[in-house]
């Protein structure tokens, strides 16, 4: 192509003349090329980009095209040498060797038009390129959305070439779950949106996390028809005159998943459980991302206790299913075909998954039969000198949340459940899709006395999903633990708590031990992690963090902020406060998990609990003062600020203050409690005034800012286990007096 | 009915009017209530008695209508009812509705250009109209004054005013009230405070009066008679001030007040109550709030660019080194007056009208301190007493004669905020808290409440009464309860 001088050019008067007069055709003209045959991602990858662009830079127009128009300007091409043939002319040889999570973004030398590809291993890796290149542009993408630069510049696509390849190749994020204030509450729309934002931070698997109770599969085993199809452990939170913060419901009588809104019979939840599920899997595919389903193979809903004799009722809310216990060992025939069916009926509703997750109980009662599971799985392989006496003096001495005698039966329960899952997977056939195609199989919560011999206890092939503690600050208390898996010999990933329900319903951080954990994973070899959290409303930090860190050798949690933070601020003084910010929000969290674990668990006596004339510990000032410190610094950062992240930090600043009002209703409960005891009626009856004052605030406060499910989620979750039986408390008292 | 103009006439002989105009067959016109919170910013509506006592979404609902976001109160005259909103992002409106239908009379649009910052639960058409009946008035931050014909809607005149800055991003909330021949608008700022007095007709300026000594306030002028001299009261940062409504010229100044002003003052004969709460204590003046919420670096001094490109000039004259900071009490010097140097604090007072020069020593007749008013909802003066509504449905109750206590704070068991103001008629009083639920109470020495009543969305604005029906205008809708109503 030849270019003509522009000052030489007698279009350039008439441009100019154009410019002068406010011409409307001044816009720079941008190309995104896919190939003719290019896979669904790739022609997303050119899409998003070009809307990228466009918000990124001034008067530019960008147009995506198969083919390289003749007049083209500038020049993006997407994909790579094998998926468009534009790549392979341009770069020829020059392509890197990128495996297929690599990714690269390449100026063209010498060409004569300005020429950018961005590419990948694999089209969702060039899909990855595309937002990696929005990243180093500028974007910071956020759980709700993207902030981009405060400024639109002048187009400038040169001085971006970059190759990377993932340091951890395993990034799951966990999805469904349990409670009104997590996810279990999103429909798929909400959920697609969450995804989409996911995918631009290149987390590359989902789990989906079910339970027994859940109405996501029907089976039948001996005759029992599964029945039992439940969400939020069978709890239902109701919406009349005296809920707080009502607006957020839209006039609903009841807060419902929107995905199951209206439904009561068992048959009406599963087929719409099926269809939520199945949304899922597609909106996450789309995205290029491989999907498992996580279940609990070994707890069943209460209506097969019938077929399992001497079964017992698990612990857990509304003591909804069922476990083997008594004469039930790991060669059960029974249990077997029992979890057989409940695996092929979530292979065959589900035939596109990718993976299968089988997660072994937290509280097993089968644990008289570890020593014949021990010779089970010595005989598939695990070490001849591993013995129950040895793990369980290990599992009582240890400093984790499953020690002493809980960690005894822990370990135990765990040997039979791996002794089951090793005879059960004798049969091959139960992990191949209808397709025929093999279904990855990943094997989580192994005790970590096993660590050790991860890779000779599970069934041949399976990776590992590792539990070491409930948060992330007790991973780290124990992070000795993860030096002993040999991670070289079997798949290994960490679930990595963002936040915990046990810390429960109040703003959570835990981006610096997530800082030390990554860390470890890299420099040991694990494959990656699998996130675990709730609410996500504070973890865009702590995601941003495990997003970059995954790719970023040694990116640190401060370096992680200030990256977000300077972006999405454009103020250095407030990205400072901001990481101060998050900084008093990670003490209050790890101040909780070291005094209260469960402090604020999202469950029927989740604020009357405290309504005990026992002495208010000196950590609950503590704890208070440091989540006023965080508001104040997000306050004082948003007030710095125009546009950008101004949005997203008034919603957090909005939830600090929910938790000094909710942390004044615990004191307030308290004292109430104290004060009864002493027969001071009066004086309890104005406690328990400022307690519902402060409960009234704390929903009505977050009611102004609710975006999403888990923000609606936990007002209801907050009405019905805080304010309603604190104000029955309240009428009984007073009408008393 | 033509409202009455002189404050005297509110009261007594208003009463007197009213119920000598409703008992005549010629009576072509009702009651009205044409400014915030009524007559005066009363909060009365003296000839209703029989305003409705439950009522809800669906019970004695006589209309409603979609209005989308505003706070602004609706204003009731001549059977017509305005309201204010914002049709999209940049576009203000002002409507109009029968009073006894709700049927649309007309609406009438205005681009309102980039918008400032406001801080929830404040929106962007938050200004209260003021009618004399043939023109509607209403302010917008981003355009000025705007006078309306009552009857169509068309523009009669515009008057740009300065857009308001405010130090914390509150944004504008300030109220016109029609006097005369005059419409007279106070708008406290941090940044030109004023008061201003424009011909109703034509929108030209009579007379404007700046308020240099000001910080940012939301206090409505209110009209007092005392000695047969009728003065503008507007309350403001430490001051509650009297002004000669023809000249503007300041007449007295009580010195009693606190930093942040944002209710407004009422009138009952010759006496002003005011109840106010302002952020922190009585020594923790400006600089203290500055550096907490608006020192980004936490350096212990505020730098320009810490501050909206607006205060540039405030920061240059409160600079007293050029060093490039405020630091300490160049802080205060920039923004706050050097002869106005008030905390915060709490208060319920009342002052005597009509005085001259400092009357802060001569006129106050009462004050309590640390009786916990509302920082934002106005007192109601009626049948007597000062009723006083905050911040967790904490209601309190004095004499108005001597500020004895009538009933200290008591619960109305309805929590949550109060941003609205109280108002009354028929022996009625009506407590809208911003939770949807209204508390209707019955006037008395004791707390009686009589009803709560759900609206089902969020009360900001302070709501309004006419001809026994109640007019409220929740965060999206507009609501008319009548009793009987189908």
């Amino acid at each position: 192509m030849t270019r003509i001088p522009l000052a030489a050019s007698p279009l350039a008067t008439i441009a100019a003349l154009l410019l002068v007069a406010g011409g409307t055709n001044a816009a720079e003209r941008v190309t995104v090329v896919v190939g003719p045959q290019t896979p669904p991602i790739e022609r997303y990858a050119a899409e998003e980009l070009a809307g990228q662009f466009e918000k990124l830079f001034d008067d530019v127009a960008v147009a995506v095209r198969d083919s390289v128009p003749a007049d083209a300007k500038h020049l993006v091409l997407i994909g790579s040498p094998d998926t468009n043939p534009a790549v392979r002319e341009a770069v020829g040889a020059d392509w890197p060797q990128l495996s297929h999570q690599g990714l690269a973004v390449q100026n063209v030398a010498g060409a004569d038009t300005p020429t950018l590809v961005v590419g990948g291993g694999s089209p969702v890796a060039t899909l990855w390129a595309a937002y990696e290149l929005g990243h180093q542009l500028g974007i910071r993408y956020l759980f709700r959305g993207d902030i981009f630069p405060m400024e639109k510049r002048a187009l400038e696509l040169t001085g971006h070439d970059f190759v990377m390849e993932p340091e951890l190749r395993v990034r799951t994020w966990r999805t469904v779950n349990d409670f009104a204030i997590g996810p279990e509450s999103w429909g798929v729309d909400e959920h697609r949106a969450f995804l989409r934002q996911l995918a631009k931070m290149k987390f590359n698997r989902v789990m989906l996390s079910v339970y027994p109770w859940h109405p996501f599969v029907t089976y039948e085993f001996g005759g029992v028809q599964k029945e039992t199809a439940l969400l939020w452990f069978g709890n239902r939170y109701r919406v009349d005159g005296e809920t707080v913060g009502k607006k957020v419901f839209r006039g609903a009588k009841l807060f419902e998943n929107p995905d199951f809104a209206g439904l009561n019979t068992p048959q009406e939840m599963a087929a719409a459980g099926v269809k939520h599920l199945s949304g899922l899997i597609d909106a996450a595919h789309t995205l290029g991302m491989s999907v498992g389903i996580s279940i609990s193979p070994l707890e069943f809903p209460r209506e097969f206790q019938a077929v399992l004799p001497g079964s017992k009722g698990g612990r857990g809310l509304n003591q909804l299913v069922v476990v083997p216990a008594g004469d039930q060992g790991p060669a059960d025939e029974t249990l077997r075909g029992l979890v057989a069916a409940k695996v092929s009926a979530y292979v065959n509703t589900y035939p596109n998954m990718d993976r299968l997750y089988l997660t072994l109980p937290e509280f097993p009662e089968w644990d008289q039969h570890a020593a014949e599971a021990i010779e089970i799985l010595k005989e598939h392989g695990a070490p001849a000198d591993l013995s129950v006496e040895g793990l369980v003096a290990t599992a009582s001495q240890r400093n984790l949340i499953a020690s002493g005698a809980r960690g005894e039966q822990a370990i135990r329960g765990n040997l039979v459940g791996l002794a089951f899952l090793q005879k059960l997977f004798e049969d091959k056939s139960l992990l191949r899709r209808p397709d025929g195609k093999p279904l990855g199989l990943v094997i989580t919560a192994v005790d970590p006395a096993l660590f050790p011999v991860l890779d000779r206890v599970v069934p041949p092939g399976a990776e590992t999903l590792n539990f070491v503690d409930y948060t992330a600050r007790r991973v780290v208390e124990n992070r000795k633990l993860l030096a002993a898996v040999p991670a070289g010999d079997v798949g290994s990933q960490l679930i990595l708590t963002l936040a915990d329900d046990n810390v429960g319903v109040l703003p959570q951080s835990a981006s610096q031990s997530l800082g030390e954990l990554t860390s470890d994973l890299k420099r040991l070899g694990w494959q990656g992690f699998s996130t675990r959290y709730w609410v996500p409303a504070e973890l865009d930090p702590s995601v941003y963090f495990l997003s970059r860190a995954a790719w970023v050798r040694d990116l640190t949690p401060r370096d992680a902020q200030t990256e977000l933070w300077m972006t999405a601020t454009g103020n250095r003084a407030a990205a400072e406060r901001l990481w101060i910010a998050w900084e008093h929000l990670e003490q209050a969290t790890n101040l909780i998990d070291e005094h209260n674990l469960g402090f604020t668990f999202p469950v029927p006596g989740l604020l009357m609990k405290h309504y005990q004339p026992t002495p208010i510990p000196d950590w609950w000032q503590e704890v208070t003062d440091l989540y006023t410190e965080y508001m104040i610094e997000l306050y004082r950062a948003q007030g710095s600020i125009d546009g950008g992240a101004k949005p997203v930090l008034f919603y957090y600043a909005k939830r600090s203050e929910y938790v000094l009002e909710y942390l004044a209703a615990v004191k307030a409960v308290r004292e109430a409690a104290l004060a009864k005891e002493k027969g001071e009626t009066e004086q309890a009856i104005e406690h328990l005034e400022v307690a519902l004052e402060s409960t009234y605030n704390c929903i009505n406060t977050l009611s102004d800012i609710a975006q999403d499910q888990s923000d609606r989620g936990l007002i209801a979750v907050l009405n019905e286990y805080a304010y309603r039986p604190l104000l029955a408390e309240y009428e009984k008292l007073a009408d008393a007096e | 009915m033509h409202r009455l103009t002189a404050p005297a006439a509110i009261g007594l002989l208003a009463a007197i009017v009213f119920r000598v105009a409703a008992l005549s067959p010629i009576a072509v016109f009702g009651e009205d209530w044409p400014q915030f919170r009524g007559p005066n910013a009363s909060g009365i509506a003296a000839d209703s008695d029989n305003p409705p006592v439950e009522f809800s979404t669906e019970q004695n609902v006589a209309w409603s209508v979609d209005l989308g976001r505003g706070v602004a109160c609706p204003i009731v005259s001549e059977g017509r009812v305005f309201a204010t909103t914002m049709t999209d992002d940049s576009k203000f409106a002002v409507l109009s509705f029968d009073a006894a239908t709700g049927k649309p009379l007309w609406k009438r649009e205005f681009e309102t250009g980039e918008l400032p910052e406001i801080t929830p639960p404040n929106e962007h058409a938050s200004s209260t109209p003021a009618t004399d009946g043939e023109t509607v008035f209403v302010h917008f931050s981003t355009i000025g004054l705007i006078a309306l014909d009552a009857d169509d809607g068309s523009v009669r005149w515009e008057h740009p005013l300065p857009m308001p800055f405010y130090l914390m991003g509150w944004g504008a909330a300030n109220s016109p009230i029609v006097y005369r021949d005059m419409v007279i608008f106070n708008l406290d700022d941090d940044l030109n405070p004023y008061l201003i007095a424009l011909d109703k007709q034509t929108g030209s300026i009579r007379w404007e009066t700046p308020r240099p000594d000001m910080l940012g306030g939301y206090a409505v002028p209110v009209l007092c008679t005392a000695g047969g001299r009728t003065d503008v009261v507007v309350a403001g940062t430490g001051k509650l001030k009297g002004y000669d409504p023809e000249t503007g010229r300041e007449l007295w100044t009580c010195n009693s007040l606190l930093r942040t002003i944002m209710t407004s003052p009422v009138v009952v004969g010759d006496r002003i109550y005011l109840a106010s709460q302002s952020y922190g204590d009585t020594n923790r003046v400006l600089k203290f709030a500055l550096l907490q919420w608006r020192d980004t670096d936490q350096d212990g001094k505020l730098a320009k660019s810490e501050l909206e490109s607006a205060f540039a000039e405030k920061f240059e004259k409160g600079d007293a080194n050029k060093d490039g900071f405020l630091v300490d009490e160049e802080i205060d010097a920039a923004f706050q007056s050097p002869s106005n140097m008030v905390g915060g604090g709490n208060i319920i007072q009342s002052i005597k009208g009509g005085g001259n020069g400092d009357v802060t020593q001569s006129h106050m007749a009462w004050n309590l301190e640390n009786k916990a008013p509302s920082n934002i909802s106005s007192p109601l003066a009626y049948d007597g007493r000062l009723l006083l509504v905050k911040k967790g449905g904490i209601s309190a109750a004095f004499d108005l004669e001597d500020g004895s206590t009538i009933w200290p704070k008591k619960r109305l068991r309805n929590f949550g905020n109060y941003y609205a103001s109280p108002i009354a008629a028929g022996g009625r009083i009506y407590i809208p808290g911003e939770n949807g639920r209204i508390i209707v109470l019955q006037a008395g020495p004791s707390l009686d409440v009589l009803a709560k009543n759900d609206v089902g969305d969020s009360i900001v604005a302070t709501p309004a009464i006419a001809e026994n029906r109640l007019y409220v205008r929740t965060l999206h809708k507009l609501y008319c309860f009548a009793e009987d109503a189908q």
